[in-house]
């Protein structure tokens, strides 16, 4: 009897602490997604992390879009604005924007001087990282409430990419953005499906649904964006349940384990972060384009391609990465021939080899390849001295020439101009006023690249592009590796609601359709 | 006891001083720019430039210096380069993690391994004793995040009793039951070095004249280890738990990451990976503080122990 009574205490006192302490939420569609860092801020003209891209995609939108899903230009479509038109020269555009999108809270509805505001902002080197890509935008101008007005100094290469959905072409509250200032990356205002609610350093950010957004009410009520840096600790909580949504590994065999896993789902999607090897065209003996085409040659790239994984990390052509709009391979590629690569070296005047410095990260996702890399160089009397430091490091260090290869790694807006303007135009090169991540020191091909960007015709434009690719191969300026793709692993009670085949934004967007099923 | 106290307060703030001018010069040494870390690989010279000025990172180091040192004595430690939030801000968010965490280690290595300490020296060369020593060494010889791991598979994934990430939402008990693994994680090195000091301590105790004597007058078995052996013993003991709740910050960062727990030493890692020098300046004063605590605690803790030790 008395045993009896203790049950029946102890169940009547787990019941009330459970009443209340469980929070209301807890009967919610909660999506629980597990990243490898933490984000650095949420404010999308500032965003550069994987991990800060991720959620300003959910909370966004662009005067247009990539549908979620894809990272293909052409099948970009309207978001914001409902239609445009541009002139037949493609220098001035105008938007007609879409009535009552509303911002998260009360920070009323979309205007076209929240557009203004949002380009001229994104334009700003102060206020945006993505300045550069902005730097023709002449003059935007609001004609009236729901018209936007864009001219250019010249036509711009996948110009409706600078106002979709991705980086500086996110819209902004004007009111919040001018309101909040510098902190507008803590709790930023868009119109996207999901809004912020809260972010807790090093544990996790919180997103809800914006219950006004123009598409619909989303199906998942609220994200839990959680940062797990141990890979370890993620699957574990991947495999207990308690995460839907997880940063993979990018390595052909995890690909394999988790596929057969029962009641998960691996996404390989693009874009791909193209693997390549700046060769500094300025450091001895690097500056002989023989020894660079020596290097080229030790290089098997095949090899490297089998040590990451066919699905994983499929091979480069060009300096210009797979997929992207301008894509030209009619160079060819630098095949892997020792006994070449031995002979140029003699022709050179090293008949016993080469030393070259190169400064190396110590991330996972460079360190091993460069190791195999060293391996294959060695066997053609190529000496890698490598420096192998921390990834803060390896940034300023590679920025200040210390490296006479350079292995990188990118994911950019899928065209040509964006790569061969970042990598191989004269005004990029490191250590100038103007350097981005020129590191081969590479000045071959700047007119075909200037006439490329500014050509309103196609076909003339992939001509151009073509041409300064053939340059930048014969010069030997870098040896493309290959494509990483992006990788998640999911529930398979998890549905997005759209095919993921792409996602700019480097993680899987979470819309109106995405849903949990029991 | 009180100008004691005031006395070690007063020589921390030299203390403090060096190790501000150390961790200044320290973390200026070290490559990397964290504007690129901010900003990100696609930004322009210009925008890396214009950031530099904004953080006040253009300025000659001697400025820097001054102006960290002067808002420093003032309590600003100015904010974290990568978040914007105040360093002071930043610190009060994961704090009470780590306190919580690191008193949660202390206390169940001390349940644990003061008593399999003290059975060990009673049944010296004994099963009992082989037992603990056998408990000990597996303890201290298992790297935190092995140890980690392994409780995660058998109690979250096997089990699935207690959860593999820790709760920062949610209800209360999911919070401590999200607290279990990493305590246990921490818990038990330490509490194999309080059983193995405890062990070394008593049986030095046990064989000293005062418990012979104590022996012979008939004193009985229990009072004469509570009351005259164990106090004794104490001593060592008290300071290897103040040493190690000290360095407890900096041991905790792969409990932190395997479970995925915020916390200092978390925070000092990231903000190391980021070159957040602001953020780095102000860890390292909390931790500095923290160990000087820690220290005044345990000498206080000795006059409690044993009332022979003076404080003066």
């Amino acid at each position: 009897m008395i045993l009896r009574w203790r049950r029946v205490l102890l169940g009547s006192a787990i019941a009330i602490t459970t009443a209340l302490t469980t929070p209301a939420w807890a009967q919610q569609k909660v999506l629980r997604v597990g990243m490898g860092a933490d984000i650095s801020g949420l404010d999308p003209h500032r965003a550069s992390l994987t991990t800060d891209k991720g959620p300003v995609g959910w909370m966004f939108n662009g005067l247009v879009r990539f549908p979620p899903g894809s990272a293909n230009p052409d099948e970009i479509e309207p978001d914001l604005a409902e239609s445009w038109t541009s002139s037949d020269n493609g220098t001035k555009w105008v938007f007609k924007l879409r009535k009552d999108v509303k911002f998260h809270g009360d920070w009323g509805v979309v205007t076209a001087d929240d557009v203004v505001y949002s380009l001229t902002r994104a334009k700003d080197p102060k206020r945006s990282t993505f300045s550069a890509a902005y730097s023709a935008f002449m003059k935007i101008e609001a004609v009236d409430p729901l018209t936007v007005s864009i001219e250019l100094e010249h036509p711009v290469p996948g110009f409706l990419g600078l106002v979709a959905n991705y980086h500086g072409g996110n819209i902004v509250s004007k009111k919040a953005a001018e309101a909040k200032g510098a902190d507008f990356g803590k709790a930023p205002i868009g119109t996207g499906p999901f809004r912020f609610v809260e972010y807790v350093t090093q544990q996790h950010a919180i997103f809800e649904k914006h219950e006004g957004y123009f598409r619909g009410a989303p199906k998942i009520d609220r994200i839990e964006y959680r940062f797990i840096p141990s890979e370890a600790s993620r699957e574990l909580a991947f495999s207990s349940g308690e995460l839907d949504l997880s940063w993979g590994r990018r390595e052909q065999r995890w690909i394999q384990r988790w596929s057969k896993q029962e009641g998960s789902v691996v996404d390989v999607f693009q874009p791909g972060e193209y693997r390549t090897v700046h060769l500094n065209t300025t450091m001895a003996p690097l500056t002989d384009r023989r020894v660079r085409e020596a290097v080229a040659h030790a290089i098997n790239v095949n090899e490297i391609v089998a040590f990451v994984g066919a699905d994983v990390g499929p091979k480069g052509c060009s300096v210009v990465p797979s997929g992207y709009l301008g894509e030209d391979c009619s160079a060819g590629t630098y095949d892997y021939d020792l006994k070449k690569a031995k002979s140029l070296l003699t022709e050179a005047g090293f008949p016993n080899g080469v030393t070259i410095k190169s400064v190396v990260s110590n991330s996972n996702a460079q360190l091993p390849i460069m190791q195999v890399i060293q391996g294959q160089l060695a066997k053609a009397g190529i000496k890698l001295d490598m420096q192998v430091v921390d990834h803060p490091t390896y940034q300023e260090l590679s920025r200040k020439d210390a490296s006479g290869m350079v292995f990188y790694g990118a994911a950019r807006f899928p065209v040509a101009d964006t790569f061969l303007s970042e990598f191989f135009h004269s005004s990029a090169i490191v250590g100038t006023s103007t350097a981005i991540t020129n590191f081969s020191h590479c000045a071959v091909a700047d007119k075909q690249i200037e006439a490329a960007r500014s050509e309103g015709d196609p076909k003339k434009q992939l001509a151009s592009w073509a041409d300064a690719q053939r340059l930048i191969h014969q010069e030997v300026c870098a040896v493309p590796l290959f494509n990483l793709m992006q990788v998640f692993l999911r529930s398979d009670k998890l549905d997005y609601g759209y095919k993921l085949t792409g996602a700019l934004n480097l993680v899987p967007p979470i819309t109106e359709r995405t849903e949990l099923k029991k | 006891m009180t100008a004691y106290v005031i006395r070690r307060l007063l020589l921390a703030i030299p203390t403090l001083l060096m190790m501000l001018t150390l961790i200044f010069v320290l973390v200026r040494l070290v490559p990397g720019d964290p504007a690129i870390t901010i900003l990100g690989d696609q930004a322009t010279e210009q925008a890396l430039s214009n950031l530099r000025i904004e953080l006040g990172l253009d300025q000659p180091i001697y400025v820097q210096y001054l102006d960290f040192v002067i808002k420093a004595v003032t309590g600003d430690f100015g904010r974290s380069l990568f978040t914007g939030r105040t360093v002071f801000e930043e610190v009060l968010l994961v704090l009470p993690y780590t306190l919580e965490l690191a008193a949660a280690s202390v206390l169940l290595a001390a349940l644990l391994g003061l008593p399999l300490g003290i059975v060990a020296a009673l049944y010296r060369n004994l099963w009992p004793d082989y037992m603990s020593r056998v408990v000990s060494m597996i303890g201290l010889s298992l790297p935190s995040f092995v140890t980690g791991i392994l409780l995660l598979l058998a109690f979250a994934v096997n089990l699935g009793w207690l959860p593999v990430i820790s709760k920062s939402t949610g209800s209360l008990a999911g919070h401590l039951l999200s607290l279990i693994l990493p305590t246990l994680t921490l818990g038990i090195t330490m509490m194999a070095l309080i059983a193995r000091v405890a062990r070394s301590s008593m049986l030095t105790v046990l064989n000293e004249d005062y418990i012979r004597t104590a022996k012979a007058k008939g004193v009985r078995s229990a009072r004469l280890i509570r009351k005259h052996a164990l106090r004794n013993a104490m001593i060592p003991v008290v300071t290897v738990i103040g040493l190690y709740f000290g360095t407890l910050i900096g041991n905790s960062v792969l409990t932190e990451i395997v479970f995925s727990r915020p916390g200092l030493g978390k925070l000092i890692v990231g903000a190391l990976n980021s070159r957040d020098y602001t953020m780095l300046q102000g860890l390292m004063v909390v931790f500095a503080a923290f160990v000087i605590a820690v220290n005044v605690i345990t000498d206080i803790a000795y006059g409690f122990v044993d009332p022979r030790v003076k404080l003066s």
